[in-house]
């Protein structure tokens, strides 16, 4: 997995590329947690992003209840394949998915 | 009996008729070091009184390294109602049981084994002091059975003479070394399940710390007999057994004909005391050894030691060792079989000079011979299958994270026969890797232990069963709430995704717990 990552101001994009899964969900979280201060607006774009697991699906839950308190978060570009995932562990209603 | 230890016999009765006789003959044998360490034999003591115990206490206080050994029941009543049996060492007396007569059904290097009535057979330890070695023997058989190796348990040690026997139950048995010598016709039949055997005993992985690691002794036997090669051989010799990969896997330590039993129809394993982890070469080279290697100049020290002809051993440990390899090709076995001499030499070579049991031409040849194969071997290691060509669709491998692409790579190997949609390949490693992570992270923490992943693939209509056993504490993932999916965010738990999905996304997934393993199995039908 790579994560490319583009920061303004208070607006944070991570794309997180390959596979999120146990073994890259760690860098992902890290990489969220260095970057988190004083942003508002959080989106992942997940265009790129093949597979993910649970380890990854923690992370992304972790990230939403963090911004619950300090802005906002979407995620976009949601293929097929993740979207499924959402949907079955009801991600997809907690996520702002566009 | 150990240094500076004093041993005083205590006899008849003693009360407060006889006690301050009995107390001043004692203290006049007992000796000016406090240090020593005092053993009351109380085999022949038939009655002690409070007046006598009080007695004792002042012999413990003087001499803290003290017990009191051979003592018969009635005694035993006594201490253990006083409460003596928790203020000292009180060791119970052995029931006696005389060989005298019994036929000898089997003899080793360090004692005997006679049958002493249909059911049971008692095995004697030359060395006098053999409480040690039994109670060892006792726990590797006891480690053996519970990691699933058919094998006897002694249940009761007895006194047999000046030393010790442990009695096994051991109905109608005969050793593979008797039905060798006595019915040809089941050579073939003894091969497959000896080899069989040994297969299974090299599967079993041994949590750490339980049994020695085997290459320690090796390496330590090669460093004694090392100088006695000429040149740097001796050198070459020691960096070829310290790259001997390391393993986890069980290692018997003495695997031939005497020690593997039929009793009834149940093929059993006997004499656990060398039981052992380390790669297969070292059973080998205990096979070697008792077929070939320590009769190879005298070919009728093997008629003597195993009951059949030099002749049959040899073709017993060539077919043996092809069975074990899974080949026909003399190339490849040889090759194995060079590596195993290699090792077996230097054994005998260390043991004959230790034990001096060999004469000069035979400890020459097998110098001779090692010399001539230390040139032309490079590695002590090789292939080895135990899944007798049938198993091909199991892994066993480390349950760690570090392993995960491993699992999935296997599993994604054994589904490239069928053709599975891109999707249905996802969600399966998708659950792959949740339950192996899940039993990486917790079945055996904060030790480290083994998991197998098998795959099976069935047809009309097609269908994936993935089966996962761990041998690490039991835990039923299913029993585990489902989380709610209709909670916000906030609310949300972190934990108990994976198994949800992988719930959701397999058509069935079931648990059981069974001969000390988790298994849990994952059907799919594309």
């Amino acid at each position: 997995m790579t994560i490319r990552m583009e920061k303004q101001a208070d607006k944070l994009l991570l794309a997180p590329e390959g596979r999120l899964d146990t073994v890259t969900a760690p860098e992902l979280e890290k990489t969220i947690k260095e970057n988190l201060d004083g942003v508002t607006a959080l989106t992942f774009d997940l265009a790129d992003l093949e597979y993910v697991s649970s380890a990854g699906l923690r992370v992304l839950l972790s990230a939403q209840k963090a911004m619950n308190g300090q802005g906002e978060m979407k995620l976009c570009n949601v293929n097929e394949t993740i979207m499924e995932i959402f949907e079955v562990t009801g991600f997809s209603d907690i996520l702002t998915i566009e | 009996m150990e240094q500076n230890e004093t041993r005083i016999k205590l006899t008849g009765r003693i009360d407060s008729g006889n006690v301050a006789e009995v107390e001043q003959e004692i203290f006049a044998k007992l000796p000016e070091d406090k240090s020593a360490s005092i053993v009351l034999d109380a085999e022949e003591l038939e009655y002690i009184s409070s007046a006598g115990l009080r007695m004792v206490l002042r012999i413990k206080k003087e001499f803290p390294e003290f017990k009191i050994v051979g003592v018969g029941s009635d005694v035993y009543e006594i201490l253990e109602m006083t409460g003596f049996t928790e203020m000292m060492t009180v060791e119970k007396a052995y029931r006696v049981v005389s060989v005298e007569g019994c036929e000898v059904i089997g003899e080793g290097f360090n004692g005997k084994v006679y049958r002493i009535d249909g059911d049971n057979v008692v095995k004697t330890y030359k060395n006098a002091d053999a409480l040690g070695e039994i109670q060892h023997e006792r726990e590797v058989a006891r480690l053996a059975l519970i990691l699933g190796v058919p094998t006897a348990i002694s249940y009761d040690v007895v006194k047999v003479g000046d030393s010790y026997g442990s009695v096994f139950e051991l109905l109608n048995s005969k050793s593979f070394a008797k039905i060798l010598a006595k019915e040809p016709e089941k050579f073939d039949w003894c091969v497959s399940e000896y080899v069989g055997m040994l297969k299974k005993i090299h599967g079993i992985t041994v949590p750490e710390g339980k049994l020695p690691r085997i290459k320690q002794k090796f390496i330590g036997k090669v460093e004694r007999m090392k100088d006695l090669l000429p040149g740097d051989l001796g050198e070459k010799l020691l960096k070829l057994v310290e790259e001997i990969p390391e393993s986890d896997h069980m290692i018997h330590g003495d695997f031939h004909t005497k020690n593997i039993v039929l009793a009834g129809d149940e093929v059993l394993v006997i004499d656990m005391d060398t039981l052992a982890v380390g790669h297969p070469i070292f059973d080998l080279v205990s096979m070697y050894n008792a077929y070939v290697g320590y009769s190879e100049k005298d070919p009728e020290i093997v008629l003597g030691f195993q009951g059949y002809p030099a002749e049959v051993a040899r073709r017993f440990w060539h077919k043996s060792l092809a069975a074990y390899l899974n080949t026909q090709d003399e190339d490849k076995i040889r090759a194995v079989e060079d590596k195993v001499r290699t090792l077996s030499y230097a054994f005998l070579i260390d043991w004959a000079t230790r034990h001096n049991t060999a004469d000069e031409e035979t400890l020459s040849l097998w110098k001779n011979n090692l010399i001539a194969l230390l040139p032309q071997v490079e590695s002590l290691d090789f292939e080895t299958d135990l899944s007798e060509g049938k198993s091909r669709n199991e892994l066993e491998i480390e349950a760690s994270v570090e392993k995960l692409q491993t699992v999935i790579d296997f599993v994604n190997s054994q589904l490239g026969a069928i053709d599975c949609p891109p999707k249905a390949q996802m969600q399966m490693e998708l659950a792959v890797e949740e339950i192996f992570v899940n039993i990486a992270h917790y079945a055996y923490a904060p030790e480290k232990g083994n998991a197998t992943v098998r795959v099976e693939v069935s047809e009309d209509p097609v269908m994936v069963t993935i089966t996962f056993i761990d041998r690490g504490i039991p835990y039923d993932p299913l029993k585990r709430e489902d989380p709610d999916v209709t909670l916000s965010s906030e609310e949300r738990e972190i934990g108990g995704l994976g198994i949800f999905m992988t719930k959701k996304i397999m058509d069935d997934v079931s648990y059981e717990y069974k001969d000390g393993q988790n298994i849990l199995t994952l059907k799919k039908t594309l």
